[in-house]
């Protein structure tokens, strides 16, 4: 039996007990239905009809004096992805010298754009995540500021990051290993738009499971990637992978951003199948997301686990 | 004089699964009231903070801030209150003067820089502004606090035990330094606390909450009258609290 609630304004009102239909529920309050609807109505008290940029910046400007104070975080942004580059810089020399310069490409190629999916996808979850740690999250969310405002001041500050990460490695891999990622041209653009969207996805999704089950789950952000590595086929073609390991990473985005990646190192031409496949299949996980996330913040409102966070 | 009303709380409900943390309470607090919150542990004063700030969501009620329906209006209404607790920190790894800019920013502080350096004075702290939270003591952290609660020169304060865990010096001159601004700047405030002096020192009115449920409220002096039945002419709060908390009528 499920309460039977409807909205007045935007507070929900319990009438009572459902009336039942004659599949045992009332069909306008199956879960599936009442997450939408919940998804829905979250979102639209998330933004409350506009966003605020200056509340947006002044997140932005707490992530900048953080970095200038925490010398791990500037490492995370600029070292880690250097010396990961550094790795799979020799490794990829030493293929190219036995093997071929396609082959180093990839290598190369696909280790530059994983860590722009792994490490989005991480740095919105973990973002949140020192804001809990700090104590510091009811104090941010007291103020003036919505969720969707919120989000999208994360979201910012793993842009920006991601931005200066790309560009390091796109330097490093330039000069010490004579690797152009800009050879991939405008495409690599696009390819970057579709990691990127993709990798939001996950960075919601982690922030939905804290708000759902607390911060305990919070290693999970950093595991969570991993688990799409083997499906994404970042170093090796699709082909490759067992049948049903193919048909998972058919439905994941990132599946078709390497292939697509490869198919122009291949044939120096944009692969728009496998880019259009990525977008479309972003566009379900995105809202997807955003759905679970708006659900899982306003089953949080209505428990009280958003003041337990902490 | 007939003050307006800022925070109007209507048969307030919340339940946590089975249990009723706030059992259909209605109050006000008036334009320049300092209204005492006072309950034991677990009676529900914190989650009606948390509901009047809207990071609760109740099953039912109505809470209301300078007329403005709180579930409706949060983010317009947010810019004119303000919240404090000793539980929450600033970022440890910030200055003061950085976190105070971050959160000018947040509650779009017009001369946010000469607001913070006015705050700074006021609480003794210019000098310090360029220390990292982590570096303060108990007491700075609190005053540190309680100038980001005060930014935005709020119409509305919701202090959640600002001072708790403080030693007796330092509340006192968080007290004071809080009496003034509040009395300058005309400030209405919502006050927790466990501790009854803070309470006796600051509040015009005091509501009593056990069980989700008021079960008494008066200035402190009439509460004292009233619950512990004599003439004195002193609060005291204190015994008030005991005999209430241990189900005294």
């Amino acid at each position: 039996m499920y309460l039977f609630i409807y909205q007045e304004g935007e507070h929900d009102v319990i009438l009572g007990r459902s009336p039942v239909s004659k599949y045992g529920v009332n069909s306008a309050t199956t879960p599936e239905s009442r997450f939408w609807t919940r998804s829905k109505n979250s979102l639209a008290r998330m933004t409350e009809g506009s966003m605020n940029f200056n509340r947006i910046s002044a997140i932005i400007l707490r992530h900048y004096f953080l970095t200038l104070h925490q010398m791990e975080r500037f490492f995370d942004v600029l070292i880690a992805p250097i010396l990961v580059l550094i790795m799979w810089g020799f490794l990829s020399k030493y293929v190219q010298d036995i093997q071929s310069q396609t082959l180093a490409a990839f290598l190369l190629g696909g280790m530059i754009l994983w860590v722009v999916f792994e490490k989005v996808s991480t740095d919105i979850g973990v973002h949140f995540m020192f804001d809990i740690w700090d104590r510091n999250i009811i104090n941010v969310l007291a103020s003036p500021i919505t969720f969707a405002e919120y989000l999208a001041a994360l979201i910012s500050v793993s842009f920006i990051r991601i931005l200066l990460s790309l560009a390091s490695m796109g330097i490093m891999a330039a000069v010490f290993y004579n690797f152009q990622i800009t050879v991939l041209g405008f495409g690599l653009a696009l390819l970057w738009v579709n990691l990127f969207i993709f990798a939001l996805s996950f960075g919601i999704l982690n922030i939905s499971l804290v708000l759902r089950y607390g911060h305990s789950i919070g290693p999970l952000t950093w595991i969570l990637p991993f688990f799409v590595q083997p499906f994404a086929a970042v170093f090796y073609p699709l082909s490759i992978l067992p049948p049903i390991f193919q048909k998972i990473a058919f439905v994941l985005p990132i599946a078709h951003v390497f292939e697509g990646m490869r198919f122009t190192f291949q044939t120096n031409q944009f692969d728009f199948t496998n880019f259009w496949w990525a977008l479309g299949l972003n566009a379900v996980y995105l809202s997807a997301s955003f759905a679970f996330f708006a659900y899982t913040l306003r089953s949080a409102l209505r428990s009280g686990r958003l003041v337990k966070l902490i | 004089m007939d003050n307006k009303v800022v925070l109007e709380v209507k048969n307030l409900v919340k339940q946590f699964g089975n249990f009723t943390a706030i059992d259909d309470i209605s109050f006000e607090v008036k334009e320049g009231e300092i209204l005492g919150f006072l309950g034991p542990n677990g009676a529900g004063k914190s989650t009606t903070t948390y509901c009047i700030l809207g990071l609760i969501i109740p099953e039912g009620g109505q809470i209301k801030i300078f007329g403005k329906d709180v579930l409706k209006k949060r983010s317009e209404i947010m810019k004119e209150v303000n919240y404090a607790s000793a539980e929450y920190n600033l970022p440890w790894n910030l200055s003061i003067w950085e976190n105070l800019l971050v959160y000018a920013r947040l509650y779009e502080v017009k001369d946010a820089k000469k607001r913070i350096t006015e705050l700074l004075e006021i609480f003794e702290m210019s000098h310090l502004k360029d220390k990292a939270i982590r570096d303060l003591s108990t007491g700075l952290r609190a005053r540190a606090i309680l100038c980001k609660a005060l930014l935005n020169k709020p119409r509305l304060l919701l202090l959640d035990e600002p001072m708790a865990s403080m030693d007796p010096d330092v509340v006192d001159k968080g007290i004071k330094l809080l009496k003034n601004i509040q009395k300058e700047e005309g400030i209405t405030i919502l006050y927790t606390s466990h501790n009854m002096w803070e309470i006796e020192e600051v509040a015009n009115n005091v509501i009593f909450i056990n069980h989700g449920k008021i079960i008494a409220q008066g200035t402190p002096l009439e509460l004292t009258q009233k619950v512990l039945k004599h003439e004195g002419e002193e609060a005291n709060l204190r015994d008030v609290f005991i005999h209430l908390s241990r189900g005294g009528a």
